[in-house]
């Protein structure tokens, strides 16, 4: 048990998101752990303001999304161009009951350093409110 | 804020290793070009303003609530098959 759910820590891997995210700059270190159905991911800050995220593999969105990542980022994540990254979009479920992903600025989490950080390109082909799921009538 | 006046070729100095170059001026818009540590991200305002109120609307606080963590990954699912 811990003060964040029931499952041990060694299920729930902690990432530095040295940046932290745009809008909560105070959350700098986060858990992400396997949500209990389906192929999501709950992101959970461990500091500043309680903010959790629900996300998924934007690739499981979009599958043929291509992002490119600025040599920035890879320094950043203490990452190279070889470092198998994790890729995480942020869920975002609308009072209405439309559900949209952020493939704009998706989360990417480096396993071997656990840096993450949120990439903003400078150009984007993907917009900030991906509709998956307009609400049903 | 502090206000300066630069030309053209000219630059400003922030702290240490961050410049801000004025490389074109145009009738409506000044070409900029700012050079930064790896470890301090570059954002046009507007675009990062954007995220800021992306995760605050995706921000939920109470996901240590298992239940309400079940309601909105059944929701995710049903709408993603």
């Amino acid at each position: 048990m811990n003060e964040t759910g029931e499952r041990p820590d060694s299920e729930r891997a902690m990432v530095t998101f040295p940046q932290g995210l745009p809008g909560f700059a105070d959350c700098r270190t986060f858990v992400v752990f396997a949500a209990e159905t389906g192929e999501f991911q709950w992101l959970t800050s461990l500091e500043g303001p309680a903010a959790s995220f629900l996300t998924v593999d934007p690739r499981r969105v979009v599958p043929a999304l291509r992002y490119a990542l600025a040599p920035a980022d890879l320094v950043r994540l203490r990452a190279t161009e070889d470092t198998p990254l994790l890729w995480l979009a942020i869920v975002l479920v609308e009072a209405d009951g439309t559900i949209a992903v952020n493939l704009r600025a998706p989360i990417v989490i480096n396993p071997e350093t656990m840096i993450g950080c949120q990439v903003m390109p400078q150009r984007s082909l993907y917009p900030v409110r991906h509709v998956i799921s307009a609400p049903a009538v | 804020m502090l206000v300066f006046t630069r030309r053209r070729g000219e630059a400003i100095v922030i702290g240490d290793g961050i410049e801000i170059h004025v490389l074109r001026i145009g009738r409506d818009g000044v070409r900029i070009g700012v050079a930064a540590p790896d470890n301090v991200p570059v954002h046009r305002q507007e675009i990062y303003e954007q995220i800021c109120a992306a995760n605050r609307a995706a921000a939920t606080s109470d996901a240590a609530d298992a239940e309400r963590r079940a309601a909105l990954e059944a929701q995710l699912i049903a709408r993603l098959k």
